[in-house]
């Protein structure tokens, strides 16, 4: 027996016509390994979110033999004449699969507004609660049948601003699953294994196999009477996603989320930590069909925003990269292996870069005004280093890119229009990237 | 710990009856006859309404739906299960006029609408965490004017004329971190960063339901308001000085309170402050532009003003707004019953502003006492022709859930506003369980499902032993299994079951559920009760 691919959507609409009741959608079926790839999706997209804001001047935009430049050196790459920071060693290596976008520039210097910015595409308002781009992306490319959610958050650090991570006028559908986001404040890095469980995923211990299943058929008979005596989107949408739910806890979905099934040398070239157990996660869930994942590097301490290295920048930096560095690019080259670069789009940015100019503790402040973001993978060219700035790192001299451009960007290569509207809480369609903005041509594939 | 179960169990039967008087005559000089007055006028507009429509109406929802529907409405949490008892056995015809004014008299009554004005009045706390720090002062000055029923009016008029500057003429300081403080609307402005235009925007759409603000930057294609409109508005807070450094926003904010106008952004054009009906505000000595503002927007005729809170309130209670969106009261975007929203409006001033009173009428109107359950063919839900059903908010789902548990919520103001780096149950829920702008046409999540289904709030909550409500039910001997069903189908639900599910459950309960031990049994149908949709709506 096979369940029927039905959307709500479609469901709604049959039994709206009488063809079927609402008691009859496909629940809690046990069937089926759910987390097999979905054939419809196109693309899918990692974002490795560098939380507290990455120095540009340490990674990717080295400013070697200028003050500003410290004492850092760049290392060749795959690619001749991209030369990278001596920090990213691996990742040197695979080059090619990325694009350096070291024209970013910005307007905000605040870790709430610019996280928000960059996000979201949108500055924040009083009002509209813009949705993040998983959420827009999970819309544009989810599949609402699948037991996997459609957009996973992993290791995010969200209390300096919670509103970056909401789903916002888009509704709970395409709120993020959030995997290891607590412990995040006072870095509990050794238990990263633990952090990586889906929260409430499981029924306690102490309740047996048959007790959840018998429980579960008392549920489908008071949500099956309940909504054939109130049909609608409210009833028909808690149905769906219980089903959902259940099907994620009692199927081999959930599978997805034990990393002991991979190989011991594939885990210890991640790293043993939660950013590269995350970035491992993220393939796994990837290739099981969720179009939109994102891993958070909170620095080597998990700190909650460990790249904001207003001290010791050099030092700090140095220990974020040894975590970043194989976890990136064993990404690269695993999701490479497997078939899926091709079509799953990587984008590594943090909410703003960092001060050319070392202040007096040896650390970086905040800066908009020239930074850089990279993408690479599905949809996007490789090996390319688009935009450039000054000797001193101080202004963007070349194809600045402001955050509706890079969003625009980046919503291209998964193959989705960036003008696409989406109707908001304030009554009014709302661009997924804002009006005026256009993909930079140069970068897509 | 024996005590205490028995002392539960007490309750929860209704052994404990009789003490505390159910009747409350209404108060504030509003008789019952008023009350009953303007519920008929209501029906009789909504009524029509179905006639034009031809449409048949639901019929009287029973009494334990009433009774959950109120309460969930009235103090944001399902009715403890000794009131849900002495309300079903009680015989009079006044009793549901009378359970309104218990769940108005109740404490509550002003936590719950002082919920749901912070989001109104500081969105800005969802997205910023700097922000929440606000939603504490905010909140004890909402508590106050909710618990002492303050004329609405009046509570609008405090906002707007808060002032700005202490007598020797600096920025008056005001500590946000202060639990006990001095109780002040000034976080409002502070959220705002004084901004004239985020306030003007705030200030249109919570209390004159316009949405000027599409207008802050062009005249909106389809939109009434223009841009000189928008800026005119904004005009009347152009005195107002914000922090100095945009990022700290915890900063006394200035004011020099007879400016009034404004440059419109990227133009050489300056806005006065101008009333949004076109007319021309009379200045006069020493009176502030906010004064001005407010002394146009709470006059007893302002067409905007009263029909904003009367509407907002119908949505409150039936999940559409008379005008929906409520916050676009435009032509372009009629009332469904336009007497109706008239009516109510002069009927609230004349009942000086009370929310109260307002609040009273609507319960009593049939058409809110209409039973939720679809028996005909799909109708325009405008046509209040049954109940829509609700999905709850966090807060709502949370207490419910306290209620229905025992589960006792000891958080600090602090904690649960600001939650800084920790996760406590209810920062979890309300993390998961957001606001939706449509209540009746809610969306569910995957980790809302997990959630409900496996969080460590229910486990512990649904297991025979550690549970407060469900192990006082299950250690009380002196109750038969059926007994215990409906004490626990009193707590989840706030009903007792039907003929069909009392049988089903106690056939479970007595083979032991799934496990052979008829505890567990109990425990699962427990689980099952608070994991059902009818648990989650209010309906």
């Amino acid at each position: 027996m096979t369940t029927p691919r039905l959307s709500r959507r479609d469901w709604l609409k049959l039994a709206s016509a009488g063809v079927v009741s609402y008691s009859m959608a496909p629940w809690f079926s046990q069937l089926a390994d759910a987390a097999a790839p979905n054939p419809k999706r196109k693309r899918a997209c990692i974002l490795l979110w560098m939380n507290g804001g990455a120095s540009q001047l340490e990674t990717f935009d080295c400013k070697p033999g200028h003050r500003n430049g410290g004492p850092i050196k760049e290392i060749a790459t795959s690619v001749p004449g991209l030369k990278i920071s001596e920090f990213l060693p691996k990742l040197a290596q695979q080059m090619h699969h990325l694009t350096v976008i070291r024209s970013m520039a910005t307007k905000e210097g605040d870790h709430t507004r610019a996280a928000y910015h960059l996000r979201t595409g949108y500055l924040p308002t009083g009002s509209i609660q813009y949705p993040t781009l998983g959420s827009l992306v999970a819309k544009e490319l989810g599949n609402e049948e699948a037991a996997l959610p459609n957009f996973v958050s992993i290791a995010a650090a969200p209390f300096l601003s919670p509103g970056v991570y909401s789903s916002g006028f888009l509704g709970p559908e395409y709120s993020p699953l959030m995997i290891g986001n607590q412990g995040y404040w006072f870095g509990n890095t050794g238990n990263y294994a633990n952090m990586l469980k889906v929260q409430d995923l499981l029924p306690p211990k102490e309740i047996a196999e048959t007790q959840v299943a018998a429980r579960l058929e008392l549920v489908k008979q008071m949500q099956g009477e309940f909504a054939a005596r109130r049909p609608g989107m409210s009833s028909a949408s808690q149905q769906a996603a219980y089903q959902r739910a259940v099907r994620l806890m009692r199927t081999a979905a959930s599978k997805a989320f034990d990393l002991d099934e991979e190989k011991d040398s594939l885990r210890d070239a991640y790293g043993r930590n939660l950013f590269g157990q995350g970035c491992l996660l993220a393939r796994r869930l990837i290739e099981r069909g969720v179009p939109f994942v994102e891993v958070t590097h909170s620095g080597s301490n998990n700190v909650g925003i460990g790249w904001d290295t207003h001290e010791n920048n050099f030092e700090q930096v140095r220990q974020n990269c040894a975590t970043l560095d194989p976890a990136w690019a064993t990404l690269l080259t695993d999701l490479k292996e497997r078939g899926l670069l091709d079509t799953t789009t990587i984008i590594w940015m943090g909410e703003f870069g960092r001060t050319p100019i070392i202040n007096s503790q040896r650390g970086r402040d905040h800066y908009p005004n020239a930074w850089t973001t990279v993408i690479g993978g599905g949809g996007v060219k490789g090996g390319l280093q688009y935009g450039k700035t000054s000797r001193d790192g101080s202004k963007v001299e070349e194809n600045p890119v402001n955050v509706q451009n890079f969003i625009a960007t980046v919503v291209q290569a998964l193959g989705i229009d960036h003008t696409k509207q989406n109707m908001s809480n304030v009554g009014r369609p709302i661009r997924i990237a804002d009006a005026g903005s256009k993909p930079i041509q140069e970068v897509l594939a | 710990m024996r005590t205490k179960l028995l002392l539960i169990a007490l309750v929860l039967t209704g052994t404990l009856q009789g003490a505390a008087p159910l009747a409350r005559t209404a108060r504030g000089g509003h008789s019952a006859d008023e009350v009953r007055r303007v519920a008929a006028l209501i029906d009789e507009q909504i009524a029509a309404g179905w006639q034009r429509a031809a449409v048949s109406p639901a019929e009287l929802a029973d009494d334990a739906t009433f009774l959950r529907r109120a309460s969930l409405d009235i103090v944001g949490k399902i009715p403890p299960v000794h009131d849900v008892r002495r309300f079903l056995a009680d015989r009079s015809p006044e009793k549901r006029l009378r359970a309104i004014e218990q769940l108005l008299e109740s404490p509550s009554y002003a936590n719950h609408f002082t919920a749901i004005w912070l989001e109104l009045l500081l969105p800005e706390a969802q997205a910023d965490f700097q922000k929440r720090y606000l939603l504490i002062s905010m909140h004890r000055w909402l508590r106050k004017n909710f618990a002492e029923n303050q004329p609405y009016d009046k509570m609008v008029r405090e906002l707007l004329t808060l002032p700005m500057t202490s007598n020797n003429g600096r920025g008056q300081y005001f500590n946000i971190y202060d639990e006990n403080g001095p109780i002040s609307p000034m976080g409002y402005y502070m959220a705002k960063q004084g901004k004239p235009e985020d306030l003007a925007a705030s200030v249109g759409r919570t209390f004159l339901g316009v949405r000027l603000e599409c207008a802050q930057c062009h005249d909106h294609p389809f939109g009434k308001w223009t841009r000189e409109e928008f800026w005119s508005q904004a005009a009347f807070f152009a005195g107002l000085k914000g922090p100095q450094n945009e990022n700290f926003f915890a900063q006394p904010l200035n004011e020099v309170s007879d400016r009034r106008e404004l440059l419109i952004p990227n133009t050489e054009r300056v806005a006065q402050a101008r009333f949004l009906d076109g007319k021309q505000p009379k200045w006069r000595f020493k009176v502030g532009a906010r004064s001005t503002l407010a002394e146009w927007m709470t006059a007893r005729d302002n067409p905007f003003f009263a029909r904003a809170i009367v509407n907002r309130m119908w949505e409150h209670f039936f999940g559409v707004g008379i005008v929906d969106p409520v916050d676009d009261l435009v032509d372009s975007n009629p009332p469904s019953h336009p007497e109706l929203l008239d009516l109510l409006a002069q009927e609230f001033v004349a009942h000086d502003y009370d929310l109260k009173f307002l609040i009273r009428a609507i319960t009593a109107s049939r058409a809110y006492q209409l039973s939720s359950v679809q028996s005909g063919p799909e109708v325009d839900p405008r046509l209040f022709a049954r109940r829509a059903m609700k999905g709850l908010t966090a807060n709502q789902l949370f207490d419910s859930l306290c209620m229905a548990t025992g589960h006792r919520d000891l958080t600090s103001l602090m904690q649960r506003y600001v939650n800084f780096g920790s996760t406590t149950p209810r920062s979890r829920f309300q993390e998961l369980f957001a606001e939706q702008e449509r209540k009746i046409e809610y969306h569910s999540s995957i980790p809302q499902a997990l959630t409900m289904m496996n969080h460590q709030l229910i486990a512990d909550q649904t297991h025979p032993d550690r549970g407060e409500v469900l192990g006082a039910i299950v250690a009380s001997d002196f109750m038969s299994n059926s007994g215990k069903i409906e004490a626990l189908f009193l707590a989840a639900l706030s009903r007792k079951p039907t003929a069909a599910e009392a049988d089903r459950f106690l056939k479970y309960v007595e083979r032991g559920g799934a496990t052979g031990n008829q505890k567990q049994a109990l425990a699962d149908v427990f689980w099952a009760l608070l994991n059902s949709s009818e648990f989650k709506f209010n309906h």
